[in-house]
């Protein structure tokens, strides 16, 4: 599925990297290797010893927080959805943007429309593999789609509230 | 009055996507509001195809489906079910009017 | 602008729902060229309110709190005539249904209620949908603080959530400011309670996991004293440990409710506080100054000192008895003297209960603007008020009111019916509601005999999702479909009074259409046969429990 990452700015896909790895295939040496959660947790030590970057992806009913310890060292995680209306992986996006401040590669797998891209980008995704067209122009155009927001979330953008703090604290000299 | 109260009779039935309309598939292959002209089919294999043309003119309609109706001796069609009956006729009661002020 | 009493739009305010107004209507013009099939575009059109009913489109209007201004009012009654048949129904969640409405008319609507500051967000979808709070706020004698501060702090916090757009399934947040509970808090999937502690401080209490539905329950306290200014920080955590582990392999499974029933409100609780003790230190913390800020905005109106009896008052009481029973029922006393609260009641005898033609809400309007500080709320329980009328001012309402219909002195009393929209509208129902309340309506509409059986609150579903209410009336009514025949279950001794919240009790096998006018009037008959000095039909039903009710009626039928 194309696989498009947020920070290019018109309708590009990019090369997917990473090598997906069949749970019972042996680990590579090197090279960009991504893992499911079930192998992560059977193969940390071996994933984490080797020499090239390790991706972890997770169901959207695993455990966010198993991997909060070694956010540092994994440079790939992708998070499940396989509904659309099945909203779970945006909290586990929040949690590991957010609390456990992972800095690497957020991609939102299972076919994602464009009408999910502004939320996907507040909870932290920056790669979206998607099939529909014109997914990379929406998604160009997703952080602009609404000049406010009102809550804060893993986007750095300040809510309304704080906006209104600061105007007004302005005002009164 | 009515006959072929076993459902065999079958129509085939959507509401239009731009507007929420009630529409029925006529002869044609065309989506109508009058139900007098649906497009009967007599049992279960020409229901089916009955269906597949209208899932096949489903660009302006939502989800076309069929419905079970009985014919009259005069060729009246009225759909089996309550709710389709509604869905056919419209609201059993008299909604107020725009400038209504005391509910007739 | 004319000047609200509540929270008035700044420009953030305004740039969301007008940029919202443009995103849907790119959606709906993708969704008719058909570059979105009806699958992808349905939950879009769900988070713009824009169901699709057996007959058209319907537009469910958010009114926030159940709080508008004369303005905003006329402005719906104007889009109820340009782009439906001219009329709306008032909801049981405080908002406003158009029934008539066209999918390529729906972005100009949305675009016409922006322009007085309303939309339709979130009222459809699996989304955090309109908070409502109780209709007498900022009027009520007995209130401690106005609980739609908190319903308009909440609604910008929940308002295109990223987190919070797909949850399992929707969700219901009422609040109460007041002992009274108005707002029925134990039957939504979070209640909040505002009340004060030993210490004098004000809080919330939180409660989780009512509903009514298919598997009706009573909310569990989740906190037991949450002070205000965590309320968001508090709520993001439940918010997340549902979106986390909510059911999602069933429809009829997915609410909160079912969480809690399933896990026990200890590990809620347990869950919720884990979560809570990471978020409350964070960017949730509502600062004094923010508070303050939105309160200001609630404040209530200057209200000019006006005379708490009033001979001209007195007077028309004694010469005209409708006006006498209507100060009864459908007049409360406000929290400044020499003012008073009025309902409107949208159940005249034999109406669809809880609509209003286009000329009735811009009546509406001019009696708000002209008695009411051009502030109106609307009820769960389908009717509109009046909130700050002054007591002089009552026989003029009373006389207006009249003129549009709305003056039938009902209020709480039999024909004072909640009903859904049911099969005639509704794709989901399996049988009619609003007939068989006309019906019921016609057949009681004798005032006298009405204020003689006095407070009887009767709700009615036409299915199963009990929109209508039915398992919290006095009587319930539900109705169901068996072999393509509309058949009514009838329960009794439901209620939705704070500390007294209660399930209605089914009383036995489904019965015909034409069978529940006779069916309510034999269990009218056995409350008036056997009441106790000053008991209300709920109260004599607590007492002597449903045979009596149950073995008249069949007996009867």
């Amino acid at each position: 599925m194309p696989l498009y990452r947020e920070a290019t700015s018109e309708a590009l896909i990019v090369e997917d990297p990473w090598l997906r790895l069949a749970d019972d295939a042996a680990v590579p040496a090197d090279g960009m290797v991504l893992v499911s959660f079930a192998r992560w947790r059977e193969a940390r030590a071996a994933l984490l010893a080797r020499r090239g970057p390790v991706g972890v992806a997770l169901a959207n009913t695993d455990p966010v927080e198993a991997l909060a310890p070694d956010v540092s060292r994994l440079d790939l995680v992708t998070l499940h959805f396989p509904k659309f209306s099945d909203g779970r992986a945006y909290s586990q996006a929040r949690l590991l943007r957010g609390r456990f401040a992972y800095q690497g590669e957020l991609r939102a797998t299972g076919g994602v429309l464009q009408d999910q891209a502004a939320f996907m980008l507040r909870c932290g995704f920056d790669a979206f593999e998607s099939e529909q067209k014109g997914f990379g122009e929406a998604l160009a155009k997703a952080r602009t789609l609404f000049s406010i927001v009102y809550q804060p979330a893993e986007d750095g953008r300040a809510p309304a509230s704080l906006l209104r703090l600061k105007r007004r604290n302005v005002l009164v000299s | 009055m009515a006959k072929n109260l076993s459902g065999d009779l079958q129509v085939a039935s959507a509401n239009r996507l731009a507007d929420g309309v009630v529409v029925w598939l006529d002869d044609a292959g065309q989506w109508t509001t009058r139900l007098d002209r649906a497009a009967i089919a007599r049992d279960s294999r020409t229901a089916e195809i009955l269906l597949l043309r209208g899932l096949a003119e489903a660009f302006t309609v939502i989800d076309p489906f069929l419905v079970a109706v009985t014919e009259d001796d005069d060729g009246t069609i009225e759909p089996l079910s309550l709710r389709e009956k509604i869905r056919a006729s419209g609201l059993t009661f008299d909604a107020i009017a725009a400038d209504a002020v005391r509910y007739a | 602008m004319p000047d609200t009493h509540f929270y008035r739009y700044d420009d953030y305010d305004r740039s969301l729902v007008s940029e919202r107004v443009d995103q849907f209507r790119d959606q709906v013009r993708r969704r008719l060229a058909g570059e979105l099939t009806e699958e992808q575009f349905k939950p879009l059109r769900l988070h713009n309110g824009l169901y699709l009913q057996l007959h058209a489109y319907m537009l469910r209007i958010a009114i926030p709190y159940g709080t508008l201004s004369s303005r905003q009012l006329r402005k719906l009654a104007d889009i109820s005539r340009k782009y439906d048949r001219g009329y709306g129904h008032f909801t049981t969640r405080q908002n406003l249904q158009l029934n008539w409405i066209k999918l390529e008319d729906a972005p100009d609507a949305l675009a016409a209620l922006a322009e007085v500051d309303m939309h339709a967000l979130q009222t459809s979808g699996n989304c955090i949908r309109n908070v409502t709070a109780d209709h007498f706020a900022g009027a009520a004698v007995d209130e401690i603080e106005d609980p739609r501060i908190w319903a308009e702090i909440v609604r910008q916090w929940s308002t295109l959530h990223p987190e919070f757009t797909f949850l399992p399934r929707k969700f219901k947040i009422a609040i109460t400011g007041s002992p009274n509970d108005r707002a029925a808090v134990r039957v939504h999937d979070i209640g909040l309670r505002l009340w004060r502690n030993a210490e004098g401080e004000v809080g919330f209490e939180v409660i989780v996991g009512g509903g009514l539905g298919r598997t009706p329950m009573i909310g569990k306290t989740l906190r037991e004293f949450l002070p205000k200014n965590e309320l968001l920080a508090y709520l993001e955590a439940t918010l997340r440990v549902y979106n986390r582990y909510g059911r999602r392999d069933n429809l009829y499974k997915a609410r909160i409710k079912i969480l809690v029933h399933e896990v026990g409100v200890e590990k809620m609780r347990a869950d919720v506080e884990a979560e809570y003790a990471e978020t409350r230190d964070g960017l949730l913390g509502l600062d004094n100054e923010t508070i303050e800020a939105i309160a200001r905005q609630f404040a209530p109106p200057e209200l000019p000192p006006r005379p708490e009896r009033v001979s001209a008052v007195e007077a028309l009481k004694l010469v005209d008895r409708d006006f006498a029973l209507w100060l009864k029922s459908n007049v409360a006393p406000h929290r400044v003297k020499g003012y008073a609260i009025v309902t409107a009641s949208l159940k005249p005898a034999g109406a669809p209960p809880g609509d209003a033609s286009a000329v009735q809400m811009e009546g509406m309007a001019d009696i708000a603007e002209a008695f009411s500080q051009a502030e109106l709320r609307v009820s769960h329980e389908q009717n509109l008020i009046l909130p700050h009328v002054a007591v002089e001012d009552l026989p003029t309402v009373y006389v207006a009111l009249g003129r549009l219909g709305f003056a039938e002195a009902n209020v709480g009393k039999i024909t004072d019916i909640i009903a859904c929209p049911g099969l005639d509208y509704c794709a989901l129902a399996n049988a009619r509601s609003i007939p068989v309340a006309q019906q019921i309506s016609n057949h009681f509409a004798s005032l006298a005999r009405q204020h003689d059986i006095g407070d009887l609150k009767i709700k009615i579903s036409g299915c199963i999702n009990a929109c209508g209410h039915h398992h919290v009336g006095h009587i319930g009514i539900l109705g169901v479909d068996k072999n393509g025949v509309e058949l009514y279950q009838i329960s009794l001794g439901g209620d939705v009074d704070f500390g007294k919240t209660a399930l209605g009790t089914i009383l036995g096998p489904a019965v015909t259409a034409d069978k529940v006018v006779d069916a309510v009037d034999s269990l009218v008959g056995t409350y008036l046969d056997t009441r106790a000095a000053g008991e209300r039909f709920v109260d004599t039903f607590r007492r002597i429990g449903a045979e009596p009710f149950k073995d008249r009626m069949y007996a009867a039928l």
